[in-house]
């Protein structure tokens, strides 16, 4: 699942960039779930920040806009949960 | 003077019209404050909902985008807590942009959006619009004179699959491109 390094080593691989930041920036769109989906695992939980390389700033917006997308229910609190 | 802008699911059930009376009704009480006025409403429709609520597996949705003062609020939403057939509302800050259903948000980086996370009071100006169909890492594409679709899809390494989502109904309203009614 996630990319990083395991076993103690908690370094991010700075290879990835912010992929907000590098289509420059805007604020982050809670109704667009495709966009959100891409940052959520299979069962729906947020990646980290090291997992998709997404800068401090973004990554708070996209947690913001993950929880309210949850509350409209366009992306699941729990992936399969219900049936 | 703020704007807003409010997300509503109703139950699927209700026909357009009355889906529309209630709307109006409530958009009403925000007009009767001097000064408020609607920017913007669309109407998502039908949609599959990730998770039933209240034994709904899907609802109507409507987005709609006013300005008001914000003294407004608080009898507003109380006029939606009171029906019955809606079932969820969010009321928030407008971030200065208005992607419609499914779009990425490439669109919304014209002009200075306001950097920090706090929302800014920018009036929605998702001129160019999503193109349509377009996939967060497809060519963010034409619409947009700045973009160009780069080789942004190579580096997806989540593994949920990138908009192999199949929500059908995403791709196929897209943008409507009526997103430019928000008035600036």
């Amino acid at each position: 699942m996630a990319t990083s390094p395991r076993a103690g080593s908690s370094e991010m691989r700075f290879k990835k960039v912010c992929k907000f930041c590098e289509r420059g920036i805007r604020h982050i769109d809670y109704k667009d779930e495709r966009l959100l989906r891409s940052f959520l695992t299979d069962r729906g939980k947020i990646l980290p920040r090291r997992a998709t390389g997404t800068c401090a700033r973004h990554q708070r917006q996209l947690d913001t806009a993950v929880k309210r997308a949850r509350f409209l229910a366009l992306v699941p609190y729990i992936h399969g949960y219900y049936s | 003077m703020r704007e807003y802008e409010i997300v509503y699911i109703f139950r699927s059930v209700l026909s357009n019209d009355e889906i529309e009376g209630r709307l109006e009704r409530y958009h009403e009480k925000l007009l009767s404050h001097p000064g408020s006025e609607i920017t913007a409403i669309e109407h998502w429709g039908k949609r599959q909902l990730a998770y039933p609520i209240a034994g709904n597996d899907n609802g109507y949705y409507v987005v709609a985008q006013f300005r008001t003062i914000p003294a407004a609020l608080p009898e507003f939403e109380r006029l939606l807590k009171l029906d019955d057939e809606l079932l969820r509302h969010l009321v928030v800050l407008s971030e200065g942009e208005f992607a419609p259903l499914g779009a990425s948000d490439e669109g919304a980086g014209e002009s200075a959006e306001a950097p920090a996370e706090a929302p800014a009071e920018v009036t929605a100006e998702e001129g160019a619009a999503a193109p349509a169909g377009s996939e967060v890492d497809a060519t963010p594409a034409a619409a947009e004179e700045a973009e160009e679709g780069t080789a942004e899809e190579a580096e997806e390494k989540t593994p949920a699959p990138l908009a192999a989502e199949a929500e059908t109904e995403t791709a196929a309203t897209a943008s409507d491109g009526d997103v430019t009614e928000s008035g600036e």
